[in-house]
C-alpha cells in the first residue's frame, strides 16, 4: 500500500512534467497554429544548455537562468520561420509545420549527440538535484525525494499561472479568441502574427522552466530523450483531443501515474513499452481523442 | 564492381523504396511512418527464416512483403481515415515497440542484431549482381504501379482528399477505403524493402530502423517534392550520395545537413524541388523533341 | 450626393482572391452620421467591400480614405484603433467565450475605461448584462447579433460596418436589430450596412448602393432606390 502511494506520488511528479510539455505544445497549436512536434526536443536542448552553463561556471543559479533563456531564444528565433509558412499557406496545411518541426528536432538531437559531453548522457550536479541530501520523506521502504516535491509544486503553480493568464488577462483572451476562430479574431482587430509571437515567447518560458524541473527530477539527460518525450507528448495530446488543455492535464497526469505504477513491477525498457502499448490501443480505438479536439 | 559502389547503389534503391512508402499514403495527407516498422519487422523475419529454416530468398521476399501488407492492413482498419497526427504517432509507437522487442528478446539477437545472413548465390559478385537487379526491378515495379495509380481515377480522388477532405467526401469519395488501400500498399513496400535490406547488408541491428531513417526518408521526399513520384526518385541518390563524398569530419553531421535542407526547402519551396508543373514541362519538352524526330 | 464631409470614401477600388476578381471599380462614400446600405444578392461583393475597408483584404487597385487618411493596405488592428469596427456576417462571436470576454475583445486595443464602456453597453442591452458570465454559445441568434453590435461599441468606433445582420433571424427580431441601428445612428455613429433584406434596409438608410457581381450598378438616396423600377423588380418582388 505504501509503495503504491509512493508510486502514485512519483507518477504525479513525472505527470506534471508531461502536463507542462503538453500544455506548451497545445498552446502553440492553438495560438500559433503549428504542430510543434519537437517542442520537447527544444526542452531537452535547454537541459543541455543548463548543464553546460552549470559545469562551466559552477553556478546552479546561472545554469537555471541559462536553461530558461535558451528555450525562449530557440522559440523566438524559430518563430519567423513557422510564421512564414503560416502566412504563405493560411491555416490549411498544418502538416508542413509538423514536418519543419521534425526537421528542427533532427538537427537539435544530432547536435546534442555530437557535441555536449562527447555525446554521452549528462548528469546534473547534486547542488541542483539535492540527491546528496537523501530523501525528503522516508518511511520504511517509501521515500519521496526533494526533486519530486519541487517538481510537483512548481508544476502546479505554473499550470495555475497559465490558466490564470489564459482566462484573466488581455493576452490570454486574445489567445483564446485565436484558438477558437483565427479569422474572427483577425476581424475584431487582434493582430494574429504578433499574438502568435507572444505565444512562442510564453511557451519558451514554459519550456525553460520544464527543462529545469526535468533536470532536478531526472538528474540526467541524453540526446534521445527529446524524441521519446516528443512522441509521448503528441500521443497524450491526441488521446486528450488535440488542443484540449484540460484534457491534456488529465491525460498527462494519468500517463505519469501509469508509468510509475508499471515501473514498480517491471524493469527498464519494458515499462516504457507497456505505456506505449496502452497509448497505442487508445489511439487506435479513438483516433480523434477522448475529450474531443479543439481544432 | 567495387564494394562501396555496390552498397551505394543498393542502399539508394532501398531509400527510393522507403521514401515512396511514405509518398504513397501522403497522397491523402497521411504521414505513415509505420512503414519503417514494417521494414524492421520484415527484415528480422527474413533474417530469421533464412538462417534458421533455410527459406529461399524468393519465398522470404514474397512472404516478407505480404507480412508488411498484412500488418499495414490490420492497422489501417483503425486509422485508415484518421487525422495525420494520429497516423504519425501510431507509426512512431510501432517503431518504438518493434525496437524495444528486438532489443530485449534473445532470439532476435538483442542490441547487437543478427549476423551472417546467407547469400542468395554462391559467389559474392553473383550475389551482389542479383540483389542489385532485384532491387532495381522492384524500384521499377513500384514506380510503375505508383504512376498507374497517380494517373487513375483513384489517384485523382487521392489528390482531392489531400486538397480538401470535406469536399472530397461530399463528392462521394470513400476516404477510409482509399486510406486503407494506400496504407496497406505502403506497408507492403516497407516490408519488401526490409527483406531486401537484410539480404543486402547481411547483418542487421535495431539501430538501423530508428527515427534517423524516418528523417532521411522524409528529407528525400520533401526536398525532392512530395507531389509526384519523381521527387523521391531523384532526391534519394543525390541526398544519399553527397554526404559520402564530403570530408570525413563533415560526414557524421549528415543528419544536421538533412535537417537544414528539409527546413530550407519547405520554407522556400513548400512543394519541394520537383513539382507537377515541372514534370509537365519536361514531358511536353520530351514529346516536342519526339515529334521533331 | 453625400454630405460635404464623408467619413469613408472609396475610389475605384478593385479586389481579387487569387485569380478570382471579386470587386471592380467600386466608388462609394459614407457621410458623417449617415446610414448607407449596400444591397445585392449572395456573392455580389458586399462582404468583400467591408473586409477590404477593414484591412482584412489587400486591394489590387483604387483608394480608400477613412476620416481623410488613406488606409489602403493598413492592417485591421490599426484601422480598429482609428475608429472603425466590423460586425461580421454570421455575427462572429466567440461561442466558447463568455459574453464579457466577447465584449472586452472589442476593446482589445484600448482597455482603458473599459469598465465605463461596459456599463454603457449593459445599460443599452440589459440582456447582455444579465448573461455576462454565460458563454456566448448559449445565446439566441438575436442576442448574439446584439452582442456583436455591443462588441463593436466597446471599441469606441466612429463608423460601424454591419454585414447582413438579418440573416437567420425572425422578422420581429430583425426589426429590433434595425431599431438598434437607427438609435445608434442618432447617437452619432456612421453606419455602413449590407443587406439582402432590401426593403427594410432602405427604410432605415439614408442612401444606398446596388451591387451586382462586384460592380455598383445603381446608387441614390434610399427613397430614390425604393421607387426605382428596376430595383423594385429585382429586389422587392414588385
Ligand atoms: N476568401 C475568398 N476566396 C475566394 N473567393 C472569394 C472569397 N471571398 C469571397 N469570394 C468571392 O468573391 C465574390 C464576392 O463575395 P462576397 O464579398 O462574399 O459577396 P457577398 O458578401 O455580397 O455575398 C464571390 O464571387 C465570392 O465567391
Ligand atoms: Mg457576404
Amino acid at each position: 500500500m505504501e509503495i503504491l502511494i509512493a508510486q502514485i506520488f512519483n507518477g504525479l511528479s513525472i505527470g506534471s512534467i508531461y502536463v507542462l510539455l503538453v500544455t506548451g505544445f497545445n498552446l502553440l497549436l492553438l495560438v500559433a497554429m503549428i504542430i510543434h512536434f519537437s517542442f520537447p526536443v527544444v526542452v531537452v536542448f535547454s537541459m543541455y544548455i543548463s548543464w553546460f552553463v552549470m559545469t562551466l561556471t559552477g553556478s546552479v543559479a546561472l545554469g537555471v537562468a541559462g536553461g530558461i533563456a535558451s528555450a525562449v531564444v530557440v522559440n523566438v528565433i524559430t518563430a519567423p520561420m513557422f510564421q512564414h509558412i503560416m502566412r504563405e499557406r493560411g491555416s490549411v496545411d498544418i502538416n508542413a509545420t509538423m514536418v519543419i518541426s521534425m526537421g528542427m528536432g533532427m538537427i537539435i538531437t544530432d547536435i546534442l549527440s555530437h557535441t555536449f559531453n562527447q555525446g554521452f548522457p549528462i548528469a546534473f550536479p547534486d547542488a541542483l538535484t539535492g540527491n546528496d541530501q537523501g530523501a525528503l520523506i522516508s518511511v520504511g521502504l517509501v521515500s519521496i525525494s526533494r526533486g519530486q516535491v519541487l517538481t510537483l509544486i512548481v508544476g502546479i503553480i505554473f499550470v495555475a499561472f497559465l490558466f490564470w493568464l489564459l482566462y484573466k488577462t488581455r493576452a490570454g483572451r486574445a489567445f483564446r479568441a485565436i484558438a477558437e476562430d483565427p479569422n474572427g479574431a483577425k476581424l475584431v482587430g487582434i493582430p494574429l502574427l504578433k499574438t502568435g509571437f507572444q505565444s512562442y515567447a510564453l511557451t519558451g518560458i514554459l519550456g525553460g522552466v520544464t527543462a529545469v524541473l526535468m533536470a532536478v527530477l531526472l538528474g540526467s539527460a541524453s540526446a534521445g530523450l527529446g524524441d521519446q518525450l516528443g512522441h509521448k507528448v503528441l500521443a497524450v495530446s491526441i488521446i486528450a483531443g488535440l488542443g484540449n488543455l484540460t484534457g491534456g492535464l488529465i491525460i498527462g497526469l494519468l500517463l505519469g501515474i501509469l508509468e510509475a505504477i508499471i515501473q514498480g513491477y517491471l524493469a527498464g525498457s519494458w515499462s516504457n513499452a507497456i505505456a506505449f502499448i496502452v497509448m497505442l490501443v487508445v489511439i487506435l480505438a479513438k483516433p480523434k481523442g477522448v475529450f474531443g479536439s479543439k481544432l | 564492381m567495387s564494394l562501396p559502389l555496390y552498397y551505394y547503389l543498393a542502399i539508394t534503391a532501398i531509400y527510393i523504396l522507403m521514401s515512396w512508402s511514405i509518398y504513397i499514403p501522403y497522397r491523402v495527407g497521411q504521414l505513415h511512418f509505420m512503414t519503417v516498422a514494417n521494414m524492421a519487422i520484415s527484415s528480422y523475419f527474413a533474417a530469421l527464416m533464412a538462417i534458421n529454416f533455410a527459406w529461399p530468398f524468393w519465398l522470404v521476399l514474397i512472404v516478407g512483403t505480404l507480412l508488411g501488407a498484412l500488418i499495414g492492413f490490420l492497422v489501417s482498419v483503425a486509422i485508415g481515415d484518421a487525422p495525420c497526427f494520429a497516423v504519425v504517432i501510431v507509426g512512431f509507437t510501432f517503431i518504438y515497440l518493434t525496437k524495444t522487442i528486438i532489443e530485449n528478446v534473445e532470439a532476435f539477437g538483442g542490441p547487437l542484431g543478427i549476423f551472417s545472413i546467407p547469400k542468395v548465390l554462391q559467389t559474392s559478385s553473383d550475389n551482389r549482381t542479383l540483389l542489385l537487379i532485384v532491387a532495381y526491378a522492384l524500384v521499377l515495379l513500384t514506380g510503375f504501379l505508383i504512376s498507374r495509380f497517380d494517373h487513375s481515377r483513384l489517384g485523382r480522388a487521392a489528390s482531392a482528399i489531400f486538397i480538401d477532405r470535406d469536399l472530397a467526401v461530399s463528392f462521394g469519395v470513400d476516404v477510409k477505403k482509399l486510406g486503407m488501400f494506400l496504407q496497406t500498399w505502403a506497408s507492403a513496400v516497407g516490408g519488401m524493402s526490409g527483406v531486401m535490406y537484410a539480404f543486402i547488408m547481411r547483418s542487421i541491428s535495431p539501430n538501423h530502423f530508428t527515427f534517423h531513417l524516418i528523417g532521411v526518408c522524409m528529407t528525400m521526399l520533401f526536398v525532392g517534392g512530395y507531389t509526384t513520384l519523381w521527387g523521391a526518385l531523384l532526391a534519394a541518390p543525390i541526398l544519399w550520395g553527397f554526404p559520402l563524398i564530403l570530408p570525413e569530419a563533415l560526414q557524421s553531421w549528415n543528419i544536421v545537413i538533412y535537417g537544414v535542407l528539409l527546413i530550407v526547402v519547405l520554407v522556400i519551396k513548400p512543394e519541394g524541388i520537383i513539382t507537377r508543373p515541372t514534370v509537365k514541362k519536361i514531358e511536353s519538352l520530351l514529346s516536342r523533341n519526339r515529334k521533331k524526330v | 450626393m453625400a454630405q460635404n464631409d464623408p467619413i469613408l470614401k472609396i475610389d475605384s477600388l478593385s479586389v481579387s482572391y487569387g485569380h478570382v476578381k471579386a470587386l471592380s471599380d467600386i466608388s462609394l462614400e459614407v457621410g458623417k452620421g449617415e446610414i448607407v446600405v449596400l444591397v445585392g444578392a449572395n456573392g455580389a461583393g458586399k462582404t468583400s467591400i467591408m473586409e477590404t475597408v477593414l484591412g482584412a483584404n489587400v486591394p489590387v487597385g483604387g483608394d480608400i480614405e477613412f476620416k481623410g487618411i488613406h488606409i489602403g493596405g493598413v492592417p485591421v488592428d490599426k484601422n480598429v484603433r482609428n475608429g472603425m469596427f466590423l460586425v461580421p456576417e454570421g455575427r462572429g462571436v466567440f461561442a466558447s467565450m463568455t459574453v464579457m470576454d466577447n465584449l472586452l475583445l472589442g476593446a482589445h486595443h484600448n482597455l482603458k475605461n473599459s469598465d465605463k464602456k461596459l456599463q454603457l453597453v449593459f445599460d443599452s442591452f440589459p440582456v447582455l448584462g444579465e448573461r455576462k458570465l454565460q458563454v456566448a454559445g448559449t445565446l439566441s441568434g438575436g442576442e448574439r447579433q446584439m452582442l456583436a453590435i455591443a462588441r463593436a461599441l466597446m471599441s469606441s468606433p466612429d463608423m460601424i460596418m454591419v454585414d447582413e445582420p438579418s440573416i437567420g433571424l425572425a422578422p420581429i427580431i430583425v426589426n429590433d436589430i434595425f431599431e438598434i441601428l437607427v438609435n445608434l445612428n442618432k447617437e452619432g455613429y456612421s453606419i455602413l450596412l449590407s443587406e439582402q433584406n432590401v426593403y427594410k434596409a432602405l427604410k432605415i438608410a439614408h442612401r444606398g448602393y446596388v451591387l451586382e457581381t462586384g460592380r455598383i450598378i445603381k446608387s441614390g438616396t434610399a427613397e430614390e432606390l425604393l421607387n426605382d423600377e428596376a430595383v423594385r423588380e429585382a429586389y422587392l418582388g414588385a
